[in-house]
């Protein structure tokens, strides 16, 4: 089969072009994540949030400053496609809405959204009305509460009320157990979840190698200040823990 | 026995009747009253070598890399099973068929099948070396019964029928498993041109022979 070959008339607009790559018409500013656009046609540019001339606007509708380093603004005339690392890309409206999603997998939106971090480490809200683009690896899959995500999975949520952690039963139990016993019982490896419950639509996806963000690092970071040195020990053997199970896989 | 259902090409929704086994880490969403619990590691080494149970048998497991931690949904709900955006293959096993499979390949199956270790191939030392160096191990888990097995590859799987007059070889980084009455041996045709580095780099294959179905990826990239 031979390829089509697309020009900028024939190029959609604001639509995919193929499951991994998304075209935007650029009429309005937009947000992008660094590194998501990967060509465009027409008078296009592509500004830090520090060095736009929109500051103002920047200001009021992005409401992060983790996350003002991974950011561009686009503006002009043009068209601009999107991609990430080949997987799937969808386009969200919302309308009035608000909508929770992993800081890695947002690509994009437009400037009638507004950006802010969440208050689950990881994920940013976004508000108003417009459009965005966010990545998944494989289709989106959509659920209703209630429901329990795996924290790896979760993509993000809509219209219902963020989520508490829930702790299996049997882990439960096996915990106060050791707390009476000193006994560490066997984990199963699903023993947290993220708890949803009300109204509203879950997405997540398949679980993915997670990306380094370096956002949510920094958000750790600046949470370890004032622990002291007891607090900082137990936190090295916690991570000495972590670092043990993750290289088992 | 439960329902397997694919969502999509990487995400298999399961509807609980009976006990599932999965991998662990692998749930990503599950509704309903559902427990997680570590599972036991099953029934030791098969394939007539006898019945090591217990903890000597996931000693052996242990020894033949072939050890990759389970655990067992009980109760009612769905649960939804992906791992790390690998693609997925449901097979049906049926009573008098045995499904071979790399452990780590193996992402959830019903909790009536019996899972145990064998031996690839018996054809001595030679074989033992070559599959040692083919990286495919010497190990495989089996598991036979009747019930469904989700297992997973790198961009899906092809399914090529076996024959007893048409065997397969296929090249081991490309295999993900076997279904049916099916013997799958390491065959080695190293010669002095491998020795010195220069074969045709496909010297190590993976016979497969009697009657059935072996499912291969179009990918050489383990899990």
């Amino acid at each position: 089969m031979a390829p089509t070959i697309l020009n900028p008339s024939t190029l959609p607009s604001d639509d995919n072009v193929n499951p991994y790559a998304f075209c935007i018409e650029l009429r309005q500013p937009w947000f992008l994540r660094k590194g998501a656009m990967i060509a465009y046609y027409g008078q296009a540019s592509f500004e830090g949030l520090a060095q736009t001339s929109l500051s103002a606007m920047v200001a009021a509708r992005f409401s992060s400053p983790l996350y003002a380093q991974q950011w561009v603004v686009a503006q002009g005339v043009g068209k601009v496609v999107i991609g990430d690392r080949g997987y799937d890309i969808n386009s969200y409206d919302l309308d009035a809405g608000n909508l929770t999603i992993r800081a890695a997998n947002l690509l994009g939106f437009e400037t009638g959204l507004e950006l802010k971090q969440s208050i689950v480490p990881g994920f940013l809200t976004l508000v108003g009305t417009g459009k965005f683009l966010a990545s998944s690896n494989g289709p989106v899959i959509f659920a209703e509460p209630p429901m329990r995500v795996d924290p790896e999975a979760l993509l993000g949520w809509a219209d219902c009320p963020s989520p508490s952690h829930h702790y299996d039963t049997g882990w439960m139990q096996g915990f106060l157990g050791s707390m009476a016993h000193a006994v560490l019982g066997v984990q199963s490896g699903e023993e947290r979840q993220f708890d949803f419950t009300g109204a509203g639509t879950i997405l997540f996806q398949s679980t993915e190698v997670p990306r380094p963000d370096p956002a949510y690092l920094a958000q750790l970071e600046s949470q370890v200040t004032g622990l002291g040195v007891p607090g900082l020990q137990r936190l090295q053997t916690v991570i000495g823990q972590r670092l043990a199970a993750e290289q088992q896989h | 026995m439960s329902r397997f259902e694919k969502v999509n090409s990487k995400v298999v929704k399961v509807q609980l009747g009976a006990p599932v086994v999965a991998r662990r880490g692998s749930m990503l969403a599950y509704s309903g009253q559902i427990g997680f619990t570590p599972h036991g590691v099953p029934g030791g080494m098969g394939g007539g070598m006898g019945g090591f149970g217990g903890l000597a048998g996931g000693l052996m497991q242990r020894a033949a890399g072939e050890h990759v931690s389970m655990m067992e949904a009980h109760g009612q709900g769905e649960v939804h099973y992906g791992f790390r955006g690998a693609h997925i293959t449901l097979l049906d096993v049926a009573p008098g068929q045995q499904l071979q499979v790399e452990a780590e390949r193996l992402l959830a199956h019903d909790s009536s099948l019996q899972t145990s270790t064998v031996f690839l191939g018996s054809g001595g030392i030679r074989q033992a070396i070559s599959g040692a160096v083919t990286g495919q191990g010497l190990f495989t888990t089996q598991l036979s019964g009747s019930g469904s097995v989700a297992i997973l590859s790198h961009g899906g799987t092809i399914a090529l029928p076996v024959t007893p007059q048409s065997q397969v070889a296929v090249d081991p980084q490309a295999y993900v498993a076997a279904l049916g009455q099916l013997s799958v041996e390491v065959a080695a045709k190293v010669g002095w041109r491998d020795a010195v580095g220069k074969g045709s780099g496909e010297a190590i294959q993976l016979k497969v022979t009697g009657q059935g179905t072996v499912y291969v990826q179009a990918s050489e990239r383990k899990l």
